[in-house]
């Protein structure tokens, strides 16, 4: 279980630093997880992301070409938001050792986190 | 009988009386870990006194009587002109079943508390893996994508540091190392699971003073605990640093707001400059603490059992 979310965690890092969708051989190729992967565990990870709503894929062809539902800096204030909530019970994190900023960006984040799963494109 | 009695009133003495005393610790110069332990182990305390005086109270003859407490026993007698057994028998059955109602609540809430938390963790943490760049090491640091200077831990086994790439954009190097220092300090010190116990301890006796003034409490000590140890590793500079990056306003969360709160006291700390004792000295300072905080109960009903003594054999 925590291998296959290293895993997807991997592939997501290779269709972020990618501008293009991309299909399953090209994120094997891109894939620097240390050993070597089978194609089809590849899809399957595509496969879970896609059911995650994480990546969307379009068919080209006979082939799927996958690219990120959202950008890095999305997911990172849509899982900071998650914690944030959370936070209502402080056991779940002890602390925010650092809330800087100004109001502006304060606000900026809270819309950010608003939206919720935005398309990039 | 008076023997129960006194270590039930000392039970209660010291659930009222300590956590005012323990608040009253000037938290700049003291050892955070110090009273941290006081306020845990007297909690274990009052509620091993507390049992131990419902033991007694159905233990008939209450056990061996050393002939201070036979006499003791007998001048409280002659004052009562003889209680009847019954009462005895009665308040003791009453002492088990508050005991035992007691022992299940503080089961039940510890392992719902815990399994809500570990599912919550869970999900947060697949969704934080996702998101992030892993850096390896114990423990593993989560670098999000994110502008605003953020950083905290997340309990587990193992635990993880949680950071935003903004920390790295707004603080400098010796600062975002305190930082780092600072959670990895909560992970090592297994700050989530103390305050996972006084919070499971307060919500089965919800009533004393002493349990429900220790989560919070347990939270702000937790921090200066953590301070000191990104002090040590640091230097004080670099903790101030990062603290003061922390403004006022914008805070998100009520959780945040709190810890606002905190924030002028771990200031005021640094300030002071006070490191506590490395190594031995301190665990002997935080054994010879335990041990106080155990016995203080006990202590409490023997003082008031000495008292009453002199008002009934005078």
């Amino acid at each position: 279980m925590h291998g296959l979310g290293e895993l997807e965690a991997a592939v997501m890092d290779v269709l972020w630093r990618t501008d293009e969708p991309m299909k399953v051989r090209d994120v094997l190729e891109q894939l620097d997880t240390g050993k070597q992967l089978a194609y089809t565990t590849v899809m399957t990870v595509l496969d879970n992301l896609h059911r995650k709503e994480w990546v969307e894929r379009e068919l080209h062809g006979k082939a799927y070409y996958y690219e990120a539902s959202f950008s890095r800096e999305e997911a990172a204030a849509q899982s900071l938001r998650d914690v944030l909530e959370a936070s209502g019970d402080p056991e779940a994190v002890l602390m925010h050792f650092i809330a800087s900023g100004s109001d502006k960006e304060t606000d900026l984040l809270r819309s950010a986190l608003r939206k919720k799963r935005v398309r990039r494109r | 009988m008076t023997i129960a009695v006194a270590l039930l009133a000392g039970a209660l003495a010291v659930g009222w009386l300590v956590p005012g005393v323990l608040r009253r610790a000037d938290l700049r110069r003291r050892d955070p870990l110090l009273l941290i332990v006081a306020w845990l182990i007297s909690m274990a305390g009052v509620v091993l006194a507390a049992a131990a005086g419902v033991l007694l109270l159905l233990t008939p003859g209450h056990g061996a009587g050393a002939p201070l407490l036979v006499l003791i026993d007998r001048c409280w007698s002659a004052v009562q002109h003889g209680s009847p057994p019954r009462v005895e028998e009665f308040a003791g059955l009453l002492g088990l079943a508050l005991l035992g109602a007691f022992a299940v609540r503080l089961v039940v809430v510890s392992i719902r508390g815990a399994r809500r938390r570990a599912r919550k963790r869970q999900e947060n943490l697949s969704l934080l893996r996702l998101a992030a760049r892993k850096e390896t090491g114990p423990p593993d640091t989560l670098w999000l994508a994110h502008d605003r200077p953020l950083a905290f831990s997340m309990a587990g086994r193992p635990g993880v540091v949680v950071a935003t790439e903004g920390l790295t954009r707004h603080l400098d190097d010796h600062a975002v190392a305190a930082v780092l220092t600072h959670e990895q300090a909560h992970l090592a010190g297994r700050h989530h699971l103390l305050v996972a116990t006084a919070d499971a301890l307060r919500a089965a006796l919800p009533f004393v003073p002493l349990f429900t003034q220790a989560p919070r409490a347990i939270r702000e000590l937790a921090e200066l605990a953590a301070d000191t140890a990104a002090v040590r590793h640091c230097g004080p500079a670099a903790v101030r640093t990062a603290l003061q990056k922390v403004s006022s306003h914008g805070a998100p969360s009520a959780s945040l707001a709190m810890a606002q709160e905190a924030v002028d006291l771990r200031l005021a700390r640094l300030r002071h400059g006070s490191v506590p004792p490395g190594g031995l000295r301190r665990a002997i300072s935080c054994g010879i603490t335990g041990v106080t905080a155990a016995a203080l109960p006990f202590l409490a009903g023997a003082v008031l059992l000495l008292l009453i003594t002199l008002v009934s054999c005078r």
